[in-house]
């Protein structure tokens, strides 16, 4: 058994299995990045919504809360003017001090300035009001309703900014997460890219090798796989399809050992005896006509015994090429044993062998065998012909037996039909 | 086999249904004072009501609790909640450390500040000063050697000055209100003055029962989702001519 000459390894190659871990650990790390990143935005989110839900709406109706103070103040301070009766003066002047004095109000720097305002001018006003008092009152009014007013848009105002910046946040994590769903998606078809082209192709191309594998067919060719485990298969493949070819071979030669003469290449006498009975059977069954032969070389112990053995084998090699020359395809032929040489004429009735032999005798004139020295020997066979039509091949065999003798008998060189004892 | 599941199961149901039911509706003691006008008061009709009882009720409303109210008086409410007597106590109590070392607080639910009332000319220290017992002005005025006139509760304060047994007193913001517009007491013609003591002013707090922390958390909870949907503001309108901040 021969190695059979390994693939070209010009190319590196790669356990599928660590490349898909690999790719897995390279598909996981960008995910979690992925998802970190956007986990950023999303805790931008949550921490807005918390602030605006924990500090904005709180402040928000705290403002409002002081712009309602501040709207007390003023209805206060005008029932401060215009109070018809002194308690009713005095009511509304105390709920001015308490309403400047409100820890609220001092928070605000614009509010703590004008309740001061406002109550230092209520407190010096006498009653009653004079007109001008009464103008300058108008313009603390009109001031105390301006920051009211402004005060209760303020939270709307912020509230408002804060939205606009989590919407913006929100946006953004929307992008994000678009962005992550479609790098996943594309990394998820370059996996599966990967694996067609890698694994699934060759494994396809493997199976066709497989199914069209044939000893006698050319070896197997694969284009270079990256994947290590691929390339051990079809490595195998090739080793496989080497070894059957050999066995093919050895088979071949055995059977033709079995079935050949080793001299001459002519069937040996018991394949030849099972390919003629078949012939026979053939025959029988559609009753056509079949003639048997057996042929000698006349003298052939003298050329042993003077030419020698090697001169023996050339003259028998050469009747056998001869033989193989001029009779026809469906003819069977063997080495009978020794220079015998037994024949099997299907569709052929003794007359037309008898013509065959004549002219086998003729081609064996006009080419004799050459001996390596030049000289050509005159070589004569002596032929006994039997119609085995509807006989037994080992009768028929016998009958062709005694015409071969009747031949050797009659002076060689000649053909003799052994008629059957029916007359036919 | 199947009866021993069967009983497992009722046992569990049972359980579980009870405890549900336990869980959906907690029963909580408060602690509320009376005649504290215009945060805790009885109406002429009897009923309980004012602006720390009306905030306890939607509290408890918004938690799902049902509250029952202990009836206290101011100096009491301290050792009551330090003692577990009540889980919490519808009493604004304003923050400070000796309180925090002994009670929970919760979030402040709004700020004070205190008012000297008292007859035209006398400035405080000059003369008895009426406080109620346990609150922060009768502390300030004894820290700083104040003749007092302790009460029980500052209807009592406001009788007292009607009926010219008290000259002076020292009384929370709300309450200061309250003794303004009582027409008992216009015709003393008492002078008022925000005080501008730091001890006497800053958060207001409900006090909680110094082992229920879970309890602490839902009434924070509570407090700002009142105040986030109108509740107390609509309150606050009811008992305060102005916004509490």
């Amino acid at each position: 058994m021969t190695t059979p000459a390994k693939p070209a390894d010009a190319h590196r190659t790669w356990r599928a299995g660590r490349v898909l871990l690999a790719l897995t650990c390279v598909f996981a790390v960008i995910a979690v990045g992925g998802v970190g990143w956007l986990a950023v935005d999303l805790y931008a989110v949550g921490v807005a919504a918390g602030r605006l839900q924990g500090e904005t709406v709180p402040w928000t109706i705290e403002r409002q809360r002081l712009g309602r103070n501040l709207e007390q103040l003023r209805l206060e301070g005008q029932r401060v003017l215009t109070a018809p009766s002194p308690a009713g003066r005095q009511d509304a002047l105390f709920l001015v001090h308490m309403l400047s004095a409100q820890p609220g109000m001092a928070d605000d720097p614009r509010t703590a300035g004008l309740a001061v305002e406002v109550e230092r001018f209520l407190q010096k006003v006498e009653s009653p009001a004079t007109p001008a008092d009464m103008r300058a009152w108008e313009a603390l009014s009109s001031r105390l309703r301006l920051m009211a007013d402004d005060l209760s848009v303020e939270g709307g105002k912020r509230m408002s900014r804060e939205l606009v910046r989590m919407s913006g946040e929100m946006e953004q994590a929307s992008y994000k997460l678009l962005f992550n769903l479609a790098l996943m998606a594309g990394f998820m078809a370059a996996f599966l890219v990967v694996v067609r082209r890698y694994l699934i192709r060759p494994l396809q191309r493997i199976r066709q090798v497989l199914s069209a594998l044939d000893a006698r067919g050319p070896e197997p060719a694969f284009p270079p796989e990256p994947m290590a485990e691929i390339r051990a298969v079809e490595d195998a493949i090739v080793r496989f399809h080497a070894t059957l070819r050999e066995n093919d071979e050895v088979r071949l030669r055995l059977e033709r050992l079995a079935t050949t003469d080793g001299l001459t290449g002519l069937f040996n006498r018991h394949h030849f005896m099972g390919l003629a009975a078949d012939e026979m059977a053939r025959a029988a069954r559609y009753g056509r006509p079949i003639t048997v032969g057996i042929a000698d070389l006349d003298h052939f112990k003298q050329v042993n015994d003077t030419l020698g053995h090697a001169a023996g084998d050339h003259v028998l090699q050469t009747f056998a090429r001869l033989l193989g020359d001029t009779l026809r395809q469906t003819d069977r032929v063997c080495r009978y044993g020794g220079e015998e040489f037994a024949f099997v004429f299907p569709e052929t009735t003794p007359d037309e062998a008898l013509l065959l032999g004549e002219r086998l005798r003729a081609r064996l004139l006009e080419s004799p065998p050459v001996l390596a020295d030049g000289r050509r020997l005159a070589v004569t066979f002596s032929l006994g012909l039997a119609d085995a039509s509807g006989c037994g091949l080992e009768d028929s065999l016998a009958r062709a037996d005694l015409g071969l003798y009747e031949a050797k008998r009659a002076g060689r060189n000649r053909t003799v039909v052994t008629r059957r004892p029916d007359g036919l | 086999m199947a009866k021993t599941i069967f009983r497992c199961l009722s046992v569990f149901c049972l359980v579980a249904v009870v405890g549900l039911a336990h869980g959906a509706e907690r029963v909580l003691k408060v602690g509320v004072i009376h005649h504290s006008p215009p945060m805790s008061y009885l109406e002429a009709s009897g009923a309980l009501t004012g602006f720390n009882v009306e905030i306890m009720r939607e509290l408890c409303k918004e938690m799902a609790a049902r509250c029952e109210t202990v009836v206290l008086t101011l100096d009491r409410v301290v050792d009551a909640l330090a003692d577990g007597e009540v889980d919490f106590a519808a009493v604004s109590l304003l923050v400070t450390p000796e309180r925090r070392a002994r009670i929970l607080l919760t979030k402040p639910y709004y700020r004070s500040i205190s008012v000297w009332f008292a007859r035209p000319g006398i400035k405080p220290g000059e003369a008895r000063v009426a406080v109620v017992k346990g609150s922060i002005q009768a502390r300030y005025a004894q820290a700083h050697a104040w003749p007092i006139q302790p009460f029980d509760n500052h209807e009592a304060i406001f009788g007292a000055l009607s009926a010219g047994r008290a000259e002076a007193a020292l009384l929370p913001m709300a309450n200061a209100v309250a003794l303004r517009q009582d027409p008992r007491t216009l015709a003393q013609g008492l002078s008022s003055t925000v005080v501008q003591y730091p001890e006497l002013a800053g958060d207001a707090a409900l006090g909680v029962n110094p082992r229920d922390r879970a309890l602490l958390d839902k009434l924070n909870e509570a407090i700002d989702e009142i105040k986030r949907d109108g509740r107390f503001d609509r309150i606050n309108t009811r008992f305060i001519p102005f916004r509490l901040q």
